[in-house]
């Protein structure tokens, strides 16, 4: 699988980003919501605790996918009209916002709750925010409700990707399956280099 | 000096400490703070114990009538934190239902490599009986004077933190103490 992306497909490192960030992003939210419902003890701290690394381990990931997707070459639009590539993009700025968003939220509730912040139980990261219980109180629904706007995004997200796939019966979401391929030759546009 | 003298006048010497003038008397004036720092998930965090009394003899050239007494309410101790604060008197923790105070008496004193004397002593805190050791610092001042004193100890070697609480890796057994007193004549 080649590293860089080409003309008919997302490259091992975009994928990579893609379903790694997928799936820590919704089973760490997933996780959040299990281990809210615990009794205080000192297993919840650890599961808290957890919970903060996979979320900072989110936004290390986001920084490194920017910087790839300004290196890296990516496979143009599918053809469609011009208000669904509108829409898609639209639909993929709110998830980068929001992919960022939520763990920066996440640390800057944590900092205003008084609470450290350890990777992992191996280093310290510092607080963005002096304590402050009604702000904490504040970034903590904020925190909470920036995923459900998260998942309400996922269905466009998801639900174009099915569409794509099932009606329009092209290659967006196949260019992008961890091992799929491009079953039609791509199209292609005045300008491109293949 | 033959080693028979040697050995008489070390009797000498023990027979007289008895009669040796005692240390000043003191008791805790306004102003004095007992302390403790620990760790937990690798940020510090200190803590304050609200009530406590001590009872204090000290003379610099005089250690061996010096005597250090203190008795501590482990009930008031408040670290910052509400969560923490509502755990620390819990039967997890200082158990203060069972054990209301902690104690520590001075056993004797001593200087360390660097000159700084040392108060050696026990603590019983959560009903466990272990040696600490303390650096002394003692200034006297007009009005009586300033002692300060710091250690450090090791909270499961008293049983603090029980069951999951143990784990270190994310509570440090280590724990510093530190006092400063203001001290008046008594």
């Amino acid at each position: 699988m080649p590293l860089r992306s080409d003309h008919t497909r997302w490259s091992t490192a975009a994928k990579t980003f893609h379903w790694l960030m997928a799936l820590l992003i919704l089973g760490n939210g997933a996780f959040a919501l299990w281990m809210d419902g615990l009794k205080p003890s000192m297993q919840k701290i650890n599961m808290f605790a957890l919970h903060k690394s996979i979320g900072l381990t989110v936004l290390a990931l986001f920084l490194l996918r920017v910087l790839w997707r300004a290196i890296d070459r990516r496979p143009p639009d599918v053809p469609a009209p011009r208000w669904q590539h509108l829409a898609a993009k639209t639909v993929h700025g709110f998830l980068y916002l929001l992919i960022a968003a939520i763990p920066v939220s996440g640390w800057a509730f944590n900092s205003a709750h008084g609470f450290a912040l350890q990777y992992f139980k191996q280093f310290n990261l510092p607080a963005l925010v002096e304590k402050n219980p009604e702000l904490s109180d504040t970034l903590g629904t904020v925190h909470v409700y920036l995923f459900w706007f998260l998942l309400l995004v996922l269905v466009a997200h998801v639900g174009g990707a099915l569409k794509h796939h099932f009606i329009d019966r092209d290659d967006t979401l196949r260019r992008m399956l961890p091992f799929g391929r491009a079953k039609r030759t791509p199209p292609t546009f005045p300008g491109d280099t293949p | 000096m033959s080693l028979t003298t040697r050995r008489l006048s070390v009797l000498a010497l023990a027979l007289a400490l008895p009669l040796a003038a005692s240390a000043a008397d003191y008791k805790v004036g306004p102003g004095s703070t007992l302390g403790f720092s620990g760790k937990f998930q690798g940020q510090q965090f200190d803590g304050t114990f609200g009530k406590f009394d001590a009872a204090i003899s000290y003379d610099a050239a005089n250690l061996a009538a010096s005597k250090f007494d203190v008795t501590v309410d482990t009930s008031t101790a408040k670290t910052g934190d509400g969560d923490r604060d509502n755990a620390l008197p819990g039967s997890d923790f200082f158990d203060t239902k069972k054990f209301a105070t902690a104690h520590y008496v001075t056993t004797g004193f001593s200087k360390d490599a660097k000159g700084d004397i040392v108060a050696n002593g026990n603590l019983t805190l959560h009903g466990v009986t272990k040696p600490v050791a303390l650096k002394v610092v003692f200034s006297p001042n007009a009005g009586g004077a300033r002692l300060s004193v710091t250690g450090t100890l090791k909270r499961l070697d008293f049983g603090v933190g029980s069951g999951e609480y143990k784990d270190t890796s994310t509570i440090a057994d280590e724990v510093l103490v530190n006092g400063s007193l203001n001290l008046l004549p008594k």
